[in-house]
């Protein structure tokens, strides 16, 4: 018998190990996989999708892939590593004439089968019990990105692994996984956090790939690509420096042939390591401070009206648009009382439905006497929000620059950005309403800030600075109407923007 | 280095902190032998090892594998080991945990050839975890030989085997020299060295005491143990300067002496009654035990 193996016989052989290892771990293999899931189903659907807010269900998407790209990084590379380094396990496979990097090449590919498994699956559940329009090419790279984002955790996970004992290592790992996750914005929508803990953020690498993640299906992404990566390579090349380094202090060398401790190149490796460790914290400064997150509205309630802004900023606020026009200084956009429902300016108020994209809601608008206060009338907008397309609207629209002999993409921009606030008083029957602002992006999600109109008038006042991402000089739209599938009927009344 | 040289340390220093483990060794391994290592612990045994098998960097001298650096993936493919201390993972089964190592080696035996030299066939399939001590003694052993190793390093393999076991496992280390396998052993079992060293080599603060076969290495040691039957007192015995020590056993009594021949001589002229006399030279126990002794007091050869 004189048949040579192959190095590649052995890298197969290290990974089907690894592989099998991990799957036949529950304690590992389960929540790596049904987690994330299981978070989307109740944050993505429950709360998100089943109330039509569409957005929170794309966002949970988004959200709930890097969560579980977190677990295979973390703990597939810290817990086990820990443990194994303990037991005499890596000693033992670094006596062995294994192919160099045998051993780290099948713990990552184990590591990237299972945030396929966990991203797969998240992405099937999403596009079906959660409905999510996601296009074929969105998933693939909401996928890959997540597979490929594994690395800076699992690089995290190393060093924890050659740091920590095989007994602390899965308390010390959860203890950074779970609060990660949650200060990253992966569970609630950071805007839900407190601005302290919003502002601290992009010192967390999940937050970067989060962002990143969120890019891929065309959610609102904070900062730019550029931050994100360098962040995240930053991270993955200090803490995979550092892991090797503890290692190497332990006398485990899991790249093959240590090298001797003495010798001449002592100072040549010293000045090497000292140069990796300044770019990698280079980068991650880079990237943290470019990550800053802009300013997210905060939960505002108004004279009783429960409003919530579940905004998520608009990708580049500079998107090549030119700035609109000054605001003319008249702060009332719609009174009602005048028999008619035209603003001071521009186009509308004029009643709006999904049927140009394709969906089946109806809306019809007028105005009725008896408004908010001791004002005489108000504007009535009814209807029935339709199933058919995933992003359903109806409601009544504003145009501050609008021309109505342009077509819609041709419509112009008004420039907000030196008023504080917009206020409606608004009643109804006590659905969920939303106060859209879109600006020059078409195709992106606007800007929404959510409300309940009861029986009563209420005012409903929207802090304009505080409402993340929204490009205050550019807005072409402004909407009042709902997006939860069903009957609806709601007045609203002097709507203001000071 | 000679082509019957399969692996060697030359005038190796190894510090860890203050403690100097090895204080210039000088060791070869020759094909087709049995080394035993032994050595008390502390000696130096587990550095050395670590050192050839290119775990560890000498601070000082040479380490040679096939003439090779012992790091070399070349060096590695032709030899095998089993650790002392290794867990390996508990849900994999013997069978995979075989193929695994089995892929790193250039001409390894099959699957059936590994599992009936180890009587592993019963166990194969079984997760690891579920396995006795004993049975995963013998999976390491069998990680051990898969890749048809020239050259094996046993650390301690028989502990934790009982008797039965251990005469399989000596078996099959056997079978492996008189196919041609070289193996360095480190054992606490003299007699697992006894039963089956060509060679031993004594180690103690971190170098190389005493070296030979078991026969030369008793030789060392002048020590003879001597047991009769007499109703001499002991004061009477124990002052003659013969005698190192003196113990009695259900009627028979024993001296240990360096000078058997005067000894008899006083006995006989003492006691007529003298009787059932066996003299024994001292076993590698007793060898062993003298050679690290006189080591520890400073002197490098044996007295």
């Amino acid at each position: 018998m004189t048949r040579g193996r192959s190095a590649a016989d052995a890298y197969l052989g290290d990974i089907k190990v690894e592989l099998t290892k991990m799957l036949r771990t529950p304690a590992f293999a389960v929540p790596t996989i049904v987690f994330p899931v299981m978070f989307y189903l109740l944050f993505g659907v429950l709360l998100g999708t089943a109330r039509g807010n569409m957005q929170m269900g794309l966002y949970a998407l988004a959200a709930y892939a890097v969560f579980g790209t977190m677990a295979p990084g973390l703990f597939g590379f810290g817990v086990t590593l820990a443990m194994e380094r303990e037991q005499g396990l890596l000693t033992f496979r670094q006596a062995l004439p294994a192919p160099p990097g045998a051993f780290l090449v099948a713990r990552m590919v184990t590591a990237m089968v299972f945030v396929s498994l966990s991203t797969l699956l998240l992405i099937l559940v999403a596009t079906t019990i959660g409905k999510v329009p996601l296009t074929p090419a969105q998933g693939l790279l909401l996928y890959f990105v997540n597979v490929v984002g594994v690395l800076p955790f699992a690089a995290v996970g190393m060093f924890l692994g050659a740091t920590a004992s095989g007994n602390a290592a899965p308390a010390i790992i959860n203890m950074i996984y779970l609060p990660m996750a949650f200060l990253s914005g992966l569970w609630v929508p950071l805007q839900f956090l407190p601005k302290m803990l919003q502002d601290v953020a992009p010192a967390w690498p999940a937050y970067h790939l989060a962002q990143l993640s969120m890019h891929t299906v065309d959610a609102p992404m904070m900062g730019t690509i550029g931050n994100h990566l360098a962040a995240l390579v930053g991270v993955t090349v200090l803490f995979f420096f550092l892991a090797m380094r503890r290692l190497g202090n332990r006398g485990i060398s899991l790249f093959g042939p240590a090298r001797s401790s003495a010798g001449s190149a002592r100072p040549l490796r010293q000045a090497l390591s000292i140069g990796i460790v300044f770019i990698s914290i280079g980068l991650i400064i880079a990237g943290v401070l470019g990550g800053q997150a802009p300013r997210k509205a905060a939960a505002a309630t108004s004279d009783g009206a429960q409003g919530s802004g579940s905004a998520t900023p608009v990708a580049d606020s500079d998107s090549g648009a030119p700035p609109g026009v000054a605001a003319p200084d008249v702060p009332v956009i719609g009174s009602f009382d005048d028999g008619s429902a035209k603003a001071g300016y521009g186009i509308g108020w004029s009643a709006v439905d999904d049927k140009m994209r394709g969906g089946n809601s109806s809306v019809a608008q007028h105005l009725v006497a008896g408004g908010a206060g001791e004002s005489a009338g108000a504007l009535e907008v009814s209807g029935e929000i339709g199933t058919a397309i995933q992003y359903p609207f109806a409601g009544t629209s504003f145009l501050p620059n609008g021309d109505a002999a342009k077509s819609f993409a041709e419509q112009g921009f008004m420039d907000y950005s030196a008023r504080k606030t917009l206020s409606f008083f608004a009643r109804g029957d006590g659905r969920t309403y939303t106060l859209m602002l879109m600006g020059p992006v078409v195709d992106a999600i606007p800007t929404m800030y959510t409300f309940d109109a009861g029986p009563e008038w209420q005012q409903v006042r929207v802090p304009l600075h505080e409402l993340g991402g929204v490009d205050l000089k550019r807005i072409k739209v402004i909407s009042i109407g709902t997006m939860t599938p069903g009957p609806f009927r709601f007045q609203v009344d002097d709507v203001r923007i000071d | 280095m000679s082509q019957s040289t399969l692996a060697r340390l030359d005038d190796v220093h190894k510090r860890f902190g203050k403690i100097a483990a090895l204080d210039g060794l000088d060791l070869t391994v020759n094909r087709g032998e049995l080394l035993a290592l032994l050595g008390p612990n502390g000696a130096g045994k587990s550095t050395a090892i670590s050192i050839l098998l290119g775990l560890q960097r000498p601070d000082r001298g040479m380490a040679g594998l096939f003439g090779e650096d012992p790091q070399s993936v070349e060096a590695r493919q032709r030899i095998g080991i089993m650790m002392q201390e290794v867990n390996l993972p508990s849900v994999m089964r013997p069978r995979e945990l075989i193929r695994q190592v089995s892929n790193y080696y250039p001409n390894p035996y099959d699957m059936p050839t590994v599992l009936e030299k180890l009587s592993l066939q019963q166990l194969a399939d079984r997760p690891y975890g579920k396995l006795s001590g004993g049975q995963k003694r013998q999976v390491q052993f069998a990680l051990a030989i898969c890749g048809r190793p020239e050259l094996l390093f046993l650390d301690e393999p028989t502990v934790g085997l009982d008797l039965k076991s251990r005469e399989e496992l000596w078996q099959v280390l056997r079978d492996l020299v008189h196919e041609g396998c070289s193996i360095v052993l480190t054992t606490h079992y003299l007699e697992e060295a006894e039963a089956l060293a060509n060679r031993v080599a004594v180690m103690a603060h971190g170098r190389v005491v005493a070296q030979g076969s078991v026969d030369e290495i008793r030789a060392h040691v002048s020590r003879k143990n001597v047991s009769y039957r007499s109703t001499l007192p002991r004061q009477t015995i124990e002052a003659w300067p013969e005698v190192l020590q003196w113990s009695e056993q259900s009627g028979r009594q024993q001296v240990v002496t360096r000078d058997a021949e005067a000894l008899l001589r006083r006995l006989l002229a003492a006691d007529a009654e003298l009787s059932d006399v066996e003299v024994r030279r001292a076993g590698l126990a007793e060898a062993f035990a003298e050679i690290t002794a006189s080591a520890q007091s400073g002197n490098g050869k044996p007295s």
